[in-house]
């Protein structure tokens, strides 16, 4: 679906649907439209034959830029993304969390206007998972329209101000993460997480759900929730405010989708 | 969609065509000179190594090839195949490591980059790899005093021509090939009969008529007689065909090759 924003995938079927990029018709404009975004596609697709800065400089000849632009514009960027001492370092020497922060300042070697990164967090460590998402906060305040698709409902919920929840090519829900869940799911929800105990609940008054290993009570209510954990042990249950992980699986299935 | 939901359109410049070209030629360049003295030393030495094992050798016992001692004959053929070569080494090999293993194009199509830009672009490189090592066979053999003409001037412009020409042709068979191994039955099964039945060993008017037929659809036996016929100053208005022939086959070539490139890049 993202590379259909880009003109790197064209529609099969003339649907009547039309796609607009800023403006553009990713069928007709792609140049335009990669010239106005930064795309950070799903793999990282460095330019192993280049260094780090290097990679950029090419980069910026792809886009025009003019030499001293482009120097100041590789400089800022090493630096905001935190790879000013690997400049000179080969692709290869780099981690994976580094290589994915260069992916991300290479698409905004031209200041793009439009930001599109396909799961940009997949696969990361937790530190960098937060230095990225601080990093797309930062961008957002400077005016900076990010587009990005991801399994991670926590990170949907950090960085969303409209999300949409797709299922089967369908969309399912749109709006902000949080109007969404407080819309569509109760406030809290209790796990059961030990199954001896789930003939022993009183779930009455409660949308239940159940998987092998787990009873969920979801409920308005913090107090009448804790009332069923009382004659359970510490360990065998999990009360908390819901979140947007539980809002996809409702609306879109516990079962696995391939 | 209604019209009130489409956004205003952003007015911008992408770079223009040229520029593009540029930058993906330069991209090419910046990655090549990377390893300078590796990449540069065959050039210079191989066809040594050929004039010295054949041309002494064999040559010896040839004498005239019409009208010109074996040893400038072959020297003046053996300028045209270095940029072949290199053409189809750049084109298949380092082309397919590229699209399928390195990921470098995909990286590059991110950017504001045609497809069409892209294979262009690389076409215009392994012209000038083209250039330059037959730029530097032709020195090598003007020291030893091999080429008689001054006209031997514009051979690495044939081979600028030769090296898009067959970077066009191991385009359009790299946008064939699944696995890297399948690139032997183009290099031996196709450039190999290409250097020696080419005219570029030995003159082909002696071979039997159907494998002269055969020469002609050969590219290399056009780039090679463009070359010699600089470095011996035999110019005739056949040369014409040969001129039209490289240009001919670049375009059909390079249209094939791109556009066939462009649906593995483009689903």
């Amino acid at each position: 679906m993202m590379k259909m924003l880009t003109g790197r995938v064209r529609s099969d079927s003339d649907n009547g649907r039309i796609i607009n990029v800023l403006g553009y018709d990713p069928a007709k404009n792609e140049l335009e439209i990669r010239y106005l975004a930064g795309i950070v596609p799903q793999e990282n697709n460095l330019d192993v034959e280049l260094s780090v800065s290097q990679n950029l400089y090419i980069y910026s000849k792809f886009y025009g830029l003019p030499h001293n632009v482009a120097s100041r514009r590789i400089s800022e960027l090493l630096e905001f993304m935190e790879l000013t001492e690997k400049k000179e370092a080969r692709i290869r020497e780099l981690s994976g969390g580094m290589q994915r922060r260069l992916v991300i300042a290479r698409a905004l070697i031209n200041s793009p206007h439009l930001l599109i990164l396909d799961e940009p967090t997949t696969g990361l460590d937790p530190q960098v998972r937060q230095a990225i998402w601080d990093k797309m906060r930062m961008l957002k305040k400077t005016g900076v329209t990010i587009v990005l698709t991801t399994h991670y409902m926590d990170e949907a919920a950090q960085l969303c101000d409209d999300l949409i929840i797709m299922h089967k090519g369908e969309k399912i829900l749109q709006g902000h993460p949080r109007a969404l869940i407080s819309k569509n799911l109760e406030t809290y929800v209790l796990e059961i997480l030990n199954t001896d105990v789930f003939s022993t609940i009183e779930a009455k008054g409660f949308r239940t759900e159940e998987t092998a290993g787990r009873l969920m009570l979801y409920g308005d209510r913090l107090s009448s929730l804790e009332t069923v954990t009382e004659p359970l042990n510490a360990g065998d249950f999990f009360l908390r405010p819901v979140n947007l992980e539980d809002l996809f699986l409702k609306v879109t299935g516990r079962n696995l989708h391939d | 969609m209604t019209e009130a939901v489409l956004p205003q359109r952003i007015v911008t410049t992408p770079p223009p065509l040229a520029y593009r070209l540029y930058s993906v030629w330069y991209r090419h360049i910046r990655v090549y000179c990377k390893h300078l003295i590796s990449n540069g030393f065959p050039p210079f030495v191989e066809p040594l190594f050929f004039l010295a094992g054949v041309g002494l050798g064999l040559g010896h016992y040839v004498g005239l090839i019409d009208g010109t001692p074996y040893l400038l004959f072959l020297a003046s053929g053996m300028i045209a195949p270095s940029s072949m070569f290199t053409a189809a080494f750049e084109c298949t090999f380092g082309t397919f490591i590229r699209l399928e293993f390195d990921k470098a194009y995909d990286g590059m199509v991110s950017a504001s980059i045609t497809v069409t830009d892209l294979f262009v672009g690389e076409m215009l490189f392994v012209g000038t790899k083209g250039f330059f090592f037959t730029l530097a066979v032709m020195s090598v053999f003007t020291v030893f005093g091999l080429v008689p003409s001054y006209f031997a001037i514009l051979t690495p412009l044939v081979g600028f021509f030769a090296g898009m020409m067959f970077g066009a042709l191991s385009l359009f068979v790299t946008s064939f090939v699944k696995t890297i191994n399948h690139f032997n039955f183009f290099l031996t099964g196709c450039l190999t009969p290409m250097f020696f039945f080419s005219g570029i060993v030995f003159p082909i008017t002696n071979l039997p008529e159907w494998i002269q037929w055969v020469s002609e659809v050969f590219p290399l036996t056009h780039s090679a007689r463009l070359i010699r016929a600089c470095c011996l100053r035999q110019f005739s208005s056949l040369l014409f065909f040969d001129i039209l022939f490289m240009v001919a086959f670049t375009i059909v070539f390079g249209y094939l090759a791109v556009s066939r490139l462009e649906k593995r890049l483009i689903q």
